[in-house]
């Protein structure tokens, strides 16, 4: 009967939305406001990938939200996942192809996120994405063994750093232009170039950089074992018998 | 100093803060309400100086809107962050076991509370409602109890799809108009008109009604206001729950004035009110009481908002500030009392000043002359008779009706507290908390002062719809005379 009821409100809803949709022009969006960042982003903020122009500069401030969304969810997570009970058991060591696989992998994912980090304002990529590729060099190691040591410690130091940078950046803004998170103070640069695009690599790179940290900071935190002395954890009525 | 700080400030501590306490863990306690009260200076600051030079526009980055994000530096985002400002300093939570992480999750909230309150861009706003979304619903599972952990993940589930809901609702305004900015968003009311604008205001007022409490998607509220520390139910019933609403006001005094969609959020507060109340009057514990009547005044300052209107604006603020101050107060001062209705017999003898004052912040609540409360039921009155021609009478019966029901369970606890019982222990009552006594304060100068708090919420509600702010509403304004090679403002 609830399921029935389920159905029958999904049904209602794509109906309803389906009105909404059909009044939409079709085909004829008005687009207006991307056709002109469209045609004013390489001389407004000298990056090749427009995209990049709208996330860093233009929206600068939805990027600074979604990366901290990112961060207060991994932060909430963490506190959840702290709580975890004693004597869950661990996966067991993976095979010798997996090992040496994950290993032999860690330094080309490396080299790949920072490219694609390094790049985001010239090809398609960035910070989002090549911070989740460092991410993944640290953490396919780790589901690998999943007893191994993590780096916990150092992690968080980068991902604080990073956060810091991105956020100082846009001060440092206010007393170039007078604007917060004004990313042309450097210049706009040779079109193309590496160095090119004002601060907005430097934006990619410390955006890059706390996505990488943070998604491994989550794993090292899911994979340490809760504090014996931790008061909120009670131990297994079984784990005392023994 | 540029009111962008309010923003940048808090995030960029709660970046610093988990490397910080690794190099000393006492850090965790002090560092955020130390920036928190910082920001409150700052945000102080910037209220006063809106006060001397009047309302600023912000172009974020230098990139003029429509391209880039409006912030508005005008008299309720000000105002709206000074109050969040300060209730995140008053109500920091004590019983966390993880205080660093929880300091790190309500500087995220205060910064993104901040932006919510001053952005005038629909996308933007939606970026940092979701952010206060995601911060609460860590701090709804900040005191490690198994139930509240579970209350926070309904809440989870609910936020989630309300959140879609809403981005939903600001994409068929972006395919309609072509622009996410609130000034030109008001000048393109007509595209709107049609069905497709009604469904989106339908939708953002779901979507955002969920953090509001208002009525489809509000059922995580008991359960979470029930479980978490009191300080928490405190700060979100106080003032979380006005930044849902404080999106919706923007919303509908710049772009959606009287869209026939608002005839939706009316019956979504009506609704609210009669099922709140009635909840309420059925609850057996004192948290779960204070919440249900949460919804219900939620549902009262939704009916305001879709009257519109000057009077209809002012009601819901005046509500709004009311039950900001009343309700975080209701809430600490139960906290000494025993959770069940059953047991409070005789409480309030032992101790008699916590239990007056209750009774007193109730009576507000509930709409008694002379205190704030009945102003504010007077207006939304006031304002269902000037702007509603027929069903007017219907829409009245029930808000009294309501407040009939509201009033019965409130005399029902203070004939409790008063009434025979086992004679308390001295020891075990605590008097009155210091934070609810500032509350209580604050609600005092309110009510001595109603006049003149009046005559500035009417200035925040011209303020709304700033004439000098506006642009040429005739045609889209050319984008491409909007920045220049340097991406400098022109």
């Amino acid at each position: 009967m609830r399921q029935f009821a389920s159905l029958l409100f999904l049904f209602g809803f794509a109906f309803f939305l389906s009105v909404l949709v059909g009044g939409l022009p079709f085909g004829a969006a008005p687009m207006q406001v991307g056709q002109a960042i469209v045609e004013q982003n390489i001389e407004a903020t000298g990056a090749a990938n427009a995209v990049t122009g709208v996330l860093l500069a233009f929206r600068g401030m939805d990027t600074l939200g979604e990366l901290t969304i990112l961060f207060v969810a991994a932060t909430a997570a963490g506190m959840v996942v702290e709580r975890r009970k004693h004597g869950v058991s661990r996966d067991s060591v993976a095979g010798f192809i997996l090992l040496a696989g994950a290993e032999l992998m860690f330094p080309f994912l490396l080299i790949l996120g920072a490219y694609v980090i390094l790049h985001g304002h010239l090809t398609p990529g960035g910070g989002f994405q090549g911070g989740a590729i460092l991410a993944a060099a640290f953490f396919v190691p780790f589901l690998a063994n999943p007893g191994r040591a993590f780096q916990g410690h150092a992690m968080a130091f980068v991902e604080a750093f990073a956060g810091a940078t991105f956020i100082l950046l846009g001060i440092f803004s206010i007393f170039r232009e007078g604007d917060f998170m004004a990313p042309m103070f450097l210049g706009t640069g040779e079109f193309g170039q590496l160095v090119s695009a004002g601060s907005l690599p430097l934006l990619y790179l410390a955006l890059g950089l706390k996505v990488g940290a943070e998604l491994g900071s989550l794993v090292a935190e899911i994979a340490a074992a809760p504090g014996s002395d931790d008061p909120l954890i009670e131990e297994p009525q079984a784990a005392k018998d023994l | 100093m540029n009111p962008e700080i309010l923003i940048a400030l808090p995030l960029l501590a709660a970046f610093l803060l988990p490397a910080a306490r690794r190099i000393d863990a006492s850090v965790g306690i002090w560092w955020g309400p130390l920036v928190v009260l910082a920001n409150l200076v700052i945000a102080a600051m910037a209220w006063w100086k809106v006060q001397l030079i009047g309302p600023q526009s912000i172009a974020l980055g230098g990139f003029a809107a429509p391209l880039g994000i409006e912030l508005r530096a005008d008299h309720l985002g000000l105002s709206a962050a000074v109050l969040l400002n300060l209730a995140v300093l008053l109500l920091w939570p004590r019983e966390t076991p993880d205080k660093a992480r929880v300091s790190t999750i309500l500087l995220v909230l205060t910064g993104a509370g901040c932006g919510l309150a001053m952005s005038a861009d629909l996308f933007n706003l939606y970026v940092f409602f979701e952010l206060v979304a995601v911060a609460t619903y860590g701090l709804a599972a900040a005191n490690g109890k198994g139930e509240a952990l579970i209350a926070s993940l309904r809440y989870l589930i609910l936020g989630a799809l309300g959140s879609a809901l809403a981005l939903l609702g600001i994409a068929l305004v972006y395919a309609k108009t072509g622009t996410l900015n609130l000034t030109e968003l008001g000048g393109m009311s007509e595209a709107l008109s049609g069905p497709a604008g009604i469904g989106a205001l339908v939708l953002m007022v779901v979507g955002f009604g969920v953090k509001a409490e208002l009525f489809p998607l509000n059922n995580w509220v008991p359960e979470v206001y029930a479980h978490t520390e009191s300080r928490v139910s405190a700060l979100m019933a106080g003032i979380i729950s006005k930044l849902g609403i404080l999106v919706l006001l923007r919303l509908i005094a710049e772009v959606f004035g009287g869209s026939p969609g608002l005839e939706f959020l009316l019956w979504v507060g009506v609704l609210g009110v009669v099922t709140g109340e009635l909840a309420a009057y059925g609850a057996k514990d004192m948290r779960r009481v204070l919440a249900y009547s949460s919804i219900g005044q939620m549902g009262l300052v939704a009916v305001a908002l879709a009257l519109g209107g000057e009077t209809g604006f002012i009601a819901a603020l005046i509500l709004m500030l009311n039950h900001l101050l009343v309700k975080p107060a209701l809430f600490l001062i139960a906290d000494a009392w025993p959770g069940s209705l059953k047991a409070l017999a005789g409480k309030g003898r032992a101790r008699p000043l916590g239990a007056v004052l209750f009774v007193l912040l109730a009576l507000s609540l509930i709409g008694v002359p002379p205190l704030p409360g009945f102003w504010g039921k007077y207006l939304l009155l006031d304002a269902i008779f000037t702007n509603v021609t027929e069903g007017a009478g219907l829409l009245v019966g029930l808000i009294l009706a309501a407040t009939v029901v509201e009033a019965a369970y409130f005399f029902r606890i203070a004939a409790r507290l008063f009434g025979s019982g086992e004679a308390a222990e001295e020891s075990k009552i605590p008097g009155l908390p210091a934070v609810a006594a500032l509350f209580v304060i604050a609600f005092l100068a309110l009510s001595v002062q109603t006049g003149r708090v009046g005559d500035y919420l009417k200035e925040v509600v011209h303020g709304l719809q700033p004439q000098e702010l506006r642009m040429a509403q005739s045609d889209f304004p050319d984008p491409a005379a909007s920045v220049n090679g340097k991406g400098e403002r022109l």
